[in-house]
C-alpha cells in the first residue's frame, strides 16, 4: 500500500512526530517518484539543501528541482536567486505549470509553511495545486500532481490538522513499536468510504522503501481489542430469548381472537353446567341501596 | 382558545357559551371588499409553482429537498425562503449526497439551480447528480431491493399483532409521476445529460473568481463571502425572484446550493483556529444571506463542517441565524461501528432545529434516534429500534402494557417490573396510535404560553365532570 501511495494523486499528509520521524519517507517517496521519471520539485523549508540532497546519488539529484527557501527565507541578501514571493509564490508558480506529465511536489516541510503563512491561505494554494489535472481547459490530458507535505503534529493544534486532513487525499501517520515503524494509511477517495491500513516498512540507507509484515498485520479498520462489540442484552433484568421449550409453548398456544374450530364448539355446545355466578353482597353502612330498579319501567 | 379550555366551573354556563361563539369564529374583524388586483373570486390566489406545495399546517409554501423521507421529518418540506443547514459528517460522503438529491430534485422540478463551491467546480457537481426514477420502472427498482434484504424471519407473518401487519412503515415508496412534489433517486445512476441541458443553472466557483485579484489579499477573511453574496443578489434581481421583474408571468423558485461553507477552502479561518479575526464573517453572511432569502422566491441549502469549527459558541451561532439544522453523524471509523444495534445503518441523523415560521409551535417529529442506510440505489431514513425490536414486536406488540418478569425467575415466581427498554418502542406505537395526544409537559420550554394541564377528570362538588383538557391538546 504504501508504494501506491503516489497512484491517487492529490495531496498526501505524512504526519510525524518526535519519535518517528518523517523525512526519511519523504526522501524515499522523492526518489521512487524520481526513478519512475516524474518531474520533483522540493520546496525547502526546514533543513538545508545539502543535508537534503545527502543520500541520493547523483542520478536522482540531477532531477531534482530545489527551491531553497532555508538559507534566505526573507530574501534579505537580494541576491536576485531567490524566487519572488516566498514559498507562497513558489507554489503558485506550480499551480500555472505549462508543461504535461505528472510532477511530485514535496514540502519540506508543512509545518514551517503553517508556522509562517495563514492556514486559509495555505490551504486554498494546496487545494489549486493538487487539483490541477481535475480540470484541464484545453482538454490536453495534465498529468496527475502529488504533493507530499511533511507534516509534525505536534506543533500544531487540532484545528490545522483538522483542516488539512479535510482537504488531503492521503495521510500517512507514523508511528510503530520498538524497532519497527509502521505506517497508517488512511485514504480518503472523493466518493467512497476511506480506507485505513497499517504498513509496516524500514527505510534503507540509499532511502529505498522496504516493506515488511511487521510484528503484528492489523487491516482491520480501526478495531480495536480492547473494545468487543457491545451487547444491549447483556445487563437486562428480563428475559428476551426463549428455550427450546419456551418457544414451542408458545407456538402451540391458541391466541383469544383466533377463532378455530375447538373454540367455536366450545361455545356452541350447551354448557353442562349452567351455574350460575352467585354475588355474594354485604351492604355497607353507607350504602343507600335502592330497592326499585329505576330500569324496570323501561318494557323492552 | 387556552383561556377558554381553563376557565372555572362557576364560569361554567359562560364558558359553555364564549365556546360556542368562537367555534363559529365570529371576530369583529371583517375582511374587505375584492381586492385590489381586481379578481372576481373571494379565495386567496393559490401560487402554483411546479414542484411546490402548500403546508398542510399553514400553509406556507414548501420545496421538497429530494428525499421524501427527510421531507417528512421536516414537517412536509423546506419552506421557500429558508435555509436548509447540513452539518457534515466526518468524510463528507452523505451530505455531499444530500446536496445533490436537493440540486437534482430542483433539476427534475424544472427550478432554477445556483451552485456555488470552493472545492469543486459547479458543472462536474451536476454531472454527478443520481438519475430520478420515473414511474415505469420504479416499482420493480424497489421491489427487487426489498426482495434481497428478505430475511427468513421477517417472512413469518405476525401471529400476535397482526394488526400492525399492515401499518405502514416511516417511508412509503410508491411510484411517482414527474409533476408531483418529492421524487426518488437512484444513486447508482447518473441523470441524464439532456435533463442537465434543458434546466438553468448558474455556478460561483470561487478559485475562478478570485484568481483575477491576485495582487489583492486574497486572504482577506470576507472576501469570498462577498463575492458569493452579490452573485446571490444579482441573480435573483436579474431573473426577477424577488418580484423585481413584473412582466414575468411564471413564477419558478431558486435552489441555492453551498457546498462546505465555513472550510478555509472559502478563507475562513473559522476550521483552523478558536479566535480567529474573522469569527464573525460567517455569522454575518448567514444573516444577510438569510434576508436575501425571505424577500425571494428562493431556497437554500449549506453543507458545513461543523466538526473541524474550533469554537463551539460559532456552532450556536450558526445553528440559530439557519432555519433547519439537520446533523450527520456517520459511523466509519467510530466505535459504534461494532454496536449490533447500528449495524445496519451507515449513520445517524439529527434534526437540530425546526424552524416555527408563522407559527407558535413547530411540527417536530417525535421520533429521535432516526438512522439513514445507503443502499446501492436508495438513501433510506428509519428509526434505529425498529432494527433491534423488530423480532420483538411477534412476542409483544406495541400498544399494550406489559408487566415484566425478572431474567433469573423466568416463569416461576419473582417480582415484576416495567422496564424502560421496551417502554422506548411502547412510545413510538402510541405516538403514532394517538397522533393528537400531547405530552402533559411541553417538551421543550418554548414559552408560546400554551397551558397544557395535567391528565384526569375535574370532579366538581356536584358531581358533574367537567371537561377534561387533560392530555388531548386541541390544535389551534
Amino acid at each position: 500500500m504504501l508504494d501506491s501511495l503516489l497512484a491517487l494523486g492529490g495531496l498526501v499528509l505524512l504526519r510525524d512526530s518526535v519519535e518517528w520521524e518523517g523525512r526519511s519517507l519523504l526522501k524515499a517517496l522523492v526518489k521512487k517518484s524520481a526513478l519512475c521519471g516524474e518531474q520533483v520539485h522540493i520546496l525547502g523549508c526546514e533543513v538545508s539543501e545539502e543535508e537534503f540532497r545527502e543520500g541520493f546519488d547523483s542520478q536522482i539529484n540531477n532531477r531534482l528541482v530545489y527551491h531553497d527557501f532555508f538559507r534566505d527565507p526573507l530574501n534579505w541578501s537580494k541576491t536576485g536567486e531567490a524566487l519572488p514571493g516566498g514559498p507562497l509564490g513558489a507554489l503558485r508558480a506550480m499551480c500555472k505549470r505549462t508543461d504535461l506529465g505528472p510532477v511530485t511536489i514535496a514540502l519540506d516541510s508543512l509545518s514551517w509553511l503553517l508556522l509562517h503563512l495563514p492556514c486559509t491561505t495555505l490551504c486554498q494554494t494546496l487545494h489549486a495545486v493538487s487539483h490541477q489535472d481535475s480540470c484541464p481547459g484545453d482538454g490536453s490530458p495534465v498529468g496527475k500532481v502529488h504533493v507530499l507535505g511533511l507534516l509534525h503534529e505536534e506543533l500544531h493544534g487540532p484545528g490545522p490538522m483538522g483542516a488539512l486532513s479535510s482537504l488531503a487525499q492521503t495521510e500517512v501517520t507514523l508511528g510503530g513499536t520498538v524497532g519497527q515503524a509502521s505506517a497508517r494509511i488512511l485514504c480518503r477517495r472523493p466518493r467512497q468510504r476511506p480506507t485505513d491500513q497499517t504498513q509496516w516498512f524500514s527505510i534503507l540507507p540509499d532511502f529505498s522503501l522496504d516493506l515488511q509484515e511487521g510484528p503484528s498485520i492489523e487491516s482491520q479498520p480501526h478495531s480495536d481489542p480492547h473494545i468487543s462489540p457491545v451487547d444491549p442484552t447483556a445487563h437486562l433484568t428480563f428475559n428476551l430469548h426463549l428455550s427450546r421449550k419456551e418457544r414451542e409453548a408458545r407456538d402451540s398456544l391458541t391466541l383469544p381472537f383466533q377463532f378455530s374450530s375447538e373454540k367455536q364448539e366450545a361455545l356452541l355446545r350447551p354448557r353442562p353446567s349452567q351455574a350460575t355466578s352467585h354475588i355474594f353482597y354485604e351492604p355497607d353502612a353507607y350504602d343507600d341501596l335502592d330497592q326499585e330498579d329505576p330500569d324496570d319501567d323501561l318494557d323492552i | 382558545m387556552a383561556a377558554v379550555a381553563t376557565c372555572g366551573g362557576d364560569a361554567g354556563s359562560v364558558g359553555s357559551a364564549v365556546a360556542t361563539a368562537s367555534k363559529s369564529n365570529v371576530t369583529s374583524f371583517q375582511r374587505r371588499g375584492p381586492r385590489a388586483s381586481g379578481t372576481n373570486d373571494s379565495s386567496p390566489r393559490l401560487v402554483s409553482i411546479t414542484g411546490t406545495r402548500p403546508s398542510v399546517r399553514n400553509g406556507q409554501l414548501l420545496v421538497s429537498t429530494g428525499l421524501p423521507a427527510l421531507d417528512q421529518l421536516l414537517g412536509g418540506g423546506l419552506a421557500v425562503g429558508t435555509v436548509l443547514l447540513i452539518e457534515e459528517d466526518k468524510y463528507n460522503i452523505y451530505s455531499s449526497l444530500l446536496f445533490k438529491y436537493f440540486l437534482a430534485e430542483g433539476i427534475v422540478s424544472g427550478h432554477t439551480l445556483l451552485v456555488a463551491s470552493a472545492n469543486e467546480d459547479p458543472a462536474n457537481i451536476l454531472q454527478e447528480l443520481p438519475a430520478p426514477l420515473l414511474d415505469d420502472n420504479c416499482k420493480k427498482e424497489f421491489d427487487e431491493d426489498v426482495y434481497n434484504h428478505k430475511t427468513p424471519e421477517s417472512n413469518i407473518k405476525m401471529k400476535i399483532a397482526w394488526r400492525y401487519q399492515l401499518l405502514p412503515k416511516m417511508e412509503q415508496i410508491r411510484p411517482v409521476s414527474s409533476s408531483r412534489f418529492g421524487h426518488y433517486y437512484d444513486t447508482s445512476k447518473r441523470i441524464p445529460q439532456e435533463l442537465i441541458e434543458a434546466s438553468k443553472w448558474h455556478g460561483f466557483f470561487l478559485p475562478e473568481k478570485i484568481s483575477s485579484t491576485l495582487k489583492v489579499e486574497p486572504c482577506s477573511l470576507t472576501y469570498g463571502y462577498i463575492k458569493l453574496l452579490q452573485f446571490i443578489q444579482n441573480i435573483i434581481y436579474e431573473e426577477g425572484f424577488d418580484g423585481s421583474n413584473p412582466q414575468k408571468k411564471q413564477k419558478n423558485i431558486l435552489r441555492i446550493g453551498i457546498q462546505n461553507l465555513g472550510s478555509p477552502l472559502w478563507g475562513d479561518d473559522i476550521c483552523c483556529t478558536e479566535n480567529g479575526d474573522s469569527s464573525h464573517s460567517l455569522t454575518k453572511f448567514l444573516y444577510v444571506l438569510r434576508g436575501l432569502l425571505r424577500t425571494s422566491l428562493s431556497a437554500c441549502i449549506i453543507t458545513m463542517p461543523t466538526h473541524l469549527i474550533q469554537n463551539k459558541a460559532v456552532i450556536a451561532h450558526v445553528t440559530n441565524l439557519s432555519d433547519i439544522v439537520v446533523g450527520l453523524e456517520s459511523f466509519i471509523g467510530s466505535e459504534r461501528e461494532t454496536n449490533p444495534l447500528y449495524k445496519d445503518y451507515h449513520g445517524l441523523i439529527h434534526i437540530r432545529q425546526i424552524p416555527r415560521l408563522n407559527n407558535l409551535v413547530c411540527d417536530e417529529s417525535d421520533v429521535k434516534d432516526l438512522g439513514f442506510k445507503l443502499k446501492r440505489k436508495l438513501f433510506t431514513i428509519e428509526w434505529v429500534q425498529d432494527n433491534y425490536l423488530r423480532q420483538e414486536r411477534n412476542i409483544y406488540p406495541p400498544g399494550f402494557s406489559y408487566l415484566l418478569k425478572q431474567k433469573d425467575s423466568a416463569w416461576g415466581e419473582g417480582s415484576l417490573q416495567h422496564s424502560t427498554f421496551l417502554m422506548s418502542f411502547l412510545a413510538k406505537a402510541t405516538a403514532f396510535a394517538s397522533r393528537l395526544v400531547r405530552h402533559s409537559e411541553p417538551l421543550k420550554q418554548t414559552g408560546s404560553g400554551r397551558i397544557c394541564q395535567a391528565a384526569g377528570p375535574r370532579l366538581w362538588h356536584d358531581g358533574r365532570r367537567q371537561e377534561a383538557p387533560g392530555l388531548l391538546g386541541i390544535p389551534p
